[in-house]
């Protein structure tokens, strides 16, 4: 389908918007911070999302597919907590303090959830060829995905379009632009950066700094060697499952407050999707490469939303277009991911 | 007393029949030599005693107790410890992280650090080296440490020496010469003076059985008893 | 029963060779024959006695179509899937890129090919484009294995549904996905080419009827009648290939990758050819599917969870045993139908409203809800719950699913092994 008239129209599309205009603007100072803060916001909302998929994938070699429904459920009862806890006259730092209990709740709640799953089903199948384990997590994000709209609609929500409600519950000054320096910044991203930042730090301070995590990591290089030096390996793979659930649903609930995103059925599919480029591009398996791979789609993510809202405000498939090309690019140039390790798919 | 004992162990990977009824035992203090020809299932003896490999039949008694049914790592909690082929040190984690995760729970890990440096001096000059750089004598020190400080009864060493460069195989000799005063030893070796010379006693595998057996005292490495069983 | 009688008088005539040939595919026959069977079945018992019952749980005609273009996508999905263990996870771009051409085509949108070039040819030249496409996702994609395959291909996939779903060549709103204009008015003909006569159009309202001893086959009828003869011609094409030589390659791949390439196979070259094959029906089966339905979205296309819907069929039906995945669609779309909301051809409300009295209905149920309302809050338009609930069950402890299962139960291959059972010879 390479009919010249369609590479005229876009090239003369791109003269026409000012791709020239566009850059200098795109360079200038402003512009280009603004851009890196909201790169560094989307950043954090992937490496939450991704952070639990991989800590499975690199201990038990499970692509866990149902990764995203924990995520929208997370986003669910986070939501239930908050609007039920909130009302009108509830002031910004009790929703604050509101929002950190809900974090409480959604992660006990998922772990348990995850490590039902790995009792009951997962470990069924460690035994079986890979491609099991992909094809039982799709299983269940059908189960899961459809009894949450079935829950949902019976309390009379629209299961396909965000939560109004639980958005509603962010403090206000969430809500707005915050000026920081010469720079406007807003007040649900620098949350969000700093939630990612404290994910992130918890979850590295877990692994290299405790002894369950020495326990993952070497389980994740050598399961039968760790095994022979007296770990319990399948105990830790299920406390690993559960972690892997309940960070999942604590990204659900960041994920009910942003109006990006929201607490609805299909948010399930739209972070499984970003957070398994995610993991690909940092190397399956390793929580460093995770790190990198959401800063690499992050920023990419944010440099073509600038683009597409202020250049090319035709092209609306632009970002997550060059999402799923990084993922291409990067398979087609470094399988293993920027930090994978060589043995591709030998697992 | 006698600490291990294997009774008739058959052992299978997959369809293919590897032990067809291994009968050996080894007594508290001892060193016992297995050796044999490449793929005559010295390994997988060793994995049928720690369960990685569980054997179909026959049992595998450790002080008196069933082994099999066992998970690895209650075998491992028992006191058995393994010092595999190949090292298989966990390269990503630190020389001292190796260290201390092979500690096991509740015991004083620094303690066990301390002992392991002192008997390897090069690991404490290395102890937060990613293990995947350290040469392949220092990964064989480091897999040794590893099986020192697990507090272990019995240790089961597979080919300590492969690999190595001579004056490497002297060093490694003596750590386990050093190690066999104070735990009993199941080792695995095809290089055979060294392994007659490490160990009290020997049994000679073939084909899944156990062929031969007795003191290393009574024979030399080039004794046609040995040799044939050994050479190609 | 009849066949096996013909087949046994034709043996008595010692005419072997033919005999063995039709013996060999008389499950073949059963099941077609059921298929052609089906349309006046379904006439008959929906205005019998019964209708209700049977407009409750049999699949309506144009579901039927439906199944059938559908289920050749999940036999595509599954020849390359279930036979050489490649997880082809962006197999929804091979059904795109057909289901695309087609419209394209009789929108007038791709040079040198006008609007009324027949169906026939549109159709062959969606499985070319699909396999072309798939020539250059397999070049990168069969690098890697296992996870990362199923990971790459879905990639592909997914760029291909960003892409046309910003792209407004194709539709005015590319979001909505592209439908036939006015430049092709008429019904897709699916026949001999160019010779008018032996041509039917498919369709709900563009179709053909055909009247036939006094009784008229309304389109759908005609359509599943056409759409099922490209169907089972491409099922035998890929059945010949699976036992072929070159099939059992594909199996030996499966099996053991390493073997294979030791005993002598360039593998890679293998993978490659298989994966073609497998675009090109997966592209036929999008062109019908635009064919019959005359508009498409990006999501019921190239979108991730349409591979996930041949996944179902093929895990359901049989994973590796190409048949398989029609009888597992078959029980997907059945579920669907049965428990979606009144007026998609719903099944179990309606029935239950016409059967049980009012006062059932309105009991109210522990937990302060009516029959009624559970029924539609917990079962109609939620199939995929259960669907969901049977496939992960079908993992778990079916994994060879329906035919699968049915294969290691008589001991080797349905076609083979049943008539042998049956009539207790060779």
């Amino acid at each position: 389908m390479t009919d010249p008239t369609v590479l005229t129209e876009l090239t003369a599309l791109a003269l026409q918007a000012g791709f020239v205009d566009g850059l200098t603007d795109f360079l200038g100072p402003s512009n280009l911070a603004s851009v890196v803060v909201e790169g560094l916001a989307k950043s954090a909302i992937y490496v939450m999302i991704a952070s639990g998929l991989t800590l499975i994938f690199g201990l038990m070699g499970v692509l866990n597919f149902a990764h995203g429904s924990l995520t929208m459920i997370g986003a669910y009862l986070a939501g239930v907590v908050m609007v039920v806890l909130v009302g009108n006259a509830t002031g910004q730092w009790t929703r604050m303090a509101f929002f950190f209990g809900a974090l409480v709740v959604v992660f006990i709640a998922l772990a348990f959830l995850g490590g039902v799953m790995e009792i009951g089903l997962i470990r069924e199948l460690y035994t079986r060829p890979p491609i099991y384990q992909i094809l039982l997590t799709f299983g269940l994000t059908l189960v899961l995905e459809e009894t949450v709209r079935i829950v949902v609609q019976f309390y009379g929500l629209q299961p396909i379009s965000e939560w109004q409600g639980a958005l509603g519950t962010k403090p206000a000054f969430m809500a707005t632009e915050h000026s920081l320096g010469p720079l406007s910044v807003r007040g649900l991203a620098a949350f969000e950066i700093l939630l990612g930042l404290a994910t992130v730090a918890a979850i590295w301070a877990f692994l290299t700094r405790t002894r369950y995590g020495l326990y993952i990591r070497a389980g994740s290089e050598d399961a039968e060697m760790a095994e022979a030096l007296g770990i319990d390996v399948r105990r830790v793979f299920t406390v690993v499952f559960a972690l892997g659930a309940g960070i999942a649903g604590v990204a659900g609930a960041l994920l009910m407050w942003d109006p990006v995103w929201g607490a609805s059925v299909p948010l399930a599919a739209e972070t499984l999707l970003p957070a398994f480029v995610v993991v690909i591009i940092g190397g399956l398996g390793t929580f460093r490469g995770t790190v990198a791979g959401a800063l690499v789609v992050g920023m990419a993510d944010a440099t073509t939303t600038w683009w597409f809202q202020n250049v090319f405000i035709t092209w609306t498939w632009l970002p997550e277009m060059a999402v799923f090309l990084i993922l291409v690019g990067m398979l087609v140039v470094k399988p293993q991911g920027l930090y994978g390790v060589e043995e591709v798919g030998g697992h | 007393m006698t600490l291990l004992e294997l009774h008739g162990v058959e052992t299978y990977y997959g369809e293919s029949h590897v032990l067809e009824g291994v009968t050996l035992s080894v007594e508290e203090g001892e060193v016992v030599a297995l050796v044999g020809r490449n793929g005559v299932g010295k390994t997988t003896t060793l994995r049928s005693i720690l369960q990685l490999t569980p054997p179909r039949e026959g049992s595998v008694t450790y002080r008196g107790e069933e082994l099999v049914g066992l998970g690895t790592h209650e075998v491992a909690d028992r006191g058995v410890g393994w010092i595999p082929e190949d090292r298989r040190i966990f390269s990503q984690l630190s020389v001292a992280e190796n260290v201390r995760v092979s500690v096991p729970d509740g015991r004083d890990t620094e303690a066990a650090l301390t002992m392991a440096y002192d008997t390897f001096p090069v690991l404490d000059e290395r102890r937060d080296q990613e293990a995947g750089t350290l040469s392949g004598g220092q990964q064989q020190m480091l897999s040794l440490a590893r099986g020192l400080v697990g507090e272990n009864a019995l240790l089961l060493v597979d080919e300590p020496s492969e690999g190595l460069a001579p004056q490497i195989v002297a060093d490694v000799a003596d750590a386990l010469n050093d190690a066999a005063k104070e735990t009993t030893l199941l080792l695995v070796e095809q290089n055979l003076p060294l392994a007659l010379d490490l160990a009290d006693r020997f049994y000679v595998l073939d084909k899944g059985r156990v062929v031969d057996d007795g003191d290393t005292a009574e024979v030399s490495a080039d004794d046609e008893r040995l040799r044939r069983f050994l050479s190609a | 029963m009849a066949i096996s009688s013909v087949t046994r008088w034709v043996e008595n005539r010692r005419l072997s060779w033919p005999v063995d040939h039709l013996r060999s595919q008389q499950v073949h026959l059963l099941v077609v024959l059921a298929l052609l069977a089906y349309p006046g079945f379904y006439h008959l018992l929906t205005s019998s006695s019964v209708s209700n019952l049977a407009v409750a749980i049999l699949p309506r005609m144009d579901s039927m179509v439906a199944v059938l273009y559908f289920a050749l996508f999940a036999m595509s999905f599954d020849f390359i899937s279930g036979y050489t263990g490649y997880l082809s996870f962006g197999h929804a771009a091979f059904y795109g890129t057909g289901a695309y051409l087609v419209i394209l085509v009789a929108n007038g949108k791709i040079p040198l090919l006008p609007p009324g070039t027949p169906f026939m040819i549109s159709l062959l030249l969606a499985g070319l484009l699909a396999a072309l496409v798939a020539v250059v996702i397999g070049l990168v994609s069969f690098r890697l294995t296992g996870v990362y395959f199923a990971m790459v291909t879905l990639g592909f996939a997914q760029v291909m549904y960003v892409f046309v779903r910003g792209w407004n060549y194709v539709a005015s709103n590319p979001r909505d996905g592209p439908a036939i204009g006015s430049t092709h008015p008429d019904g897709f003909e699916i026949g001999v080419p160019f010779v008018d006569q032996l041509n039917l159009a498919i369709g709900s309202f563009s179709g053909d009827e055909v009247t036939l001893l006094g009784h008229t086959l309304g389109t759908y009828t005609v359509s599943f009648y056409m759409v099922g003869l490209v169907v089972l011609l491409s099922y035998f094409a890929m059945q010949r290939v699976i036992h072929s030589p070159f099939g059992r390659v594909m199996i030996a791949i499966r099996e053991n990758e390493e073997r294979a390439e030791a005993v002598g196979y360039d593998t890679f070259r293998y993978k490659i050819g298989a994966f073609v094959m497998s675009a090109f029906f997966g592209g036929i089966a999008g062109g019908l599917f635009a064919g019959f339905k005359r508009s498409v979205t990006p999501e019921s296309t190239f979108y991730f969870l349409t591979t996930g819907d041949a996944l179902l069929a093929s895990i359901i039906g049989g994973f590796g045993t190409l048949a398989g995945p029609l009888y597992g669609h078959l029980f997907d779309y059945g579920v669907r139908e049965f428990l979606s909301n009144r007026g998609l051809g719903g099944g179990l409300l309606p029935y239950l409203q016409e059967t049980l009295s009012q006062a059932v209905l309105t009991t109210t149920l522990p937990g302060g809800i009516t029959v009624e309302g559970f029924i539609q809050a917990a079962l109609n338009g939620h199939a995929s719950l259960y669907v969901g609930i049977v496939f992960v069950l079908f993992v778990l402890y079916v994994p060879g699913g329906l035919l699968g299962t049915l294969r290691i139960g008589l001991g080797g291959k349905v076609s083979e092994r049943l008539p042998a059972k049956l009539w207790g010879d060779r």
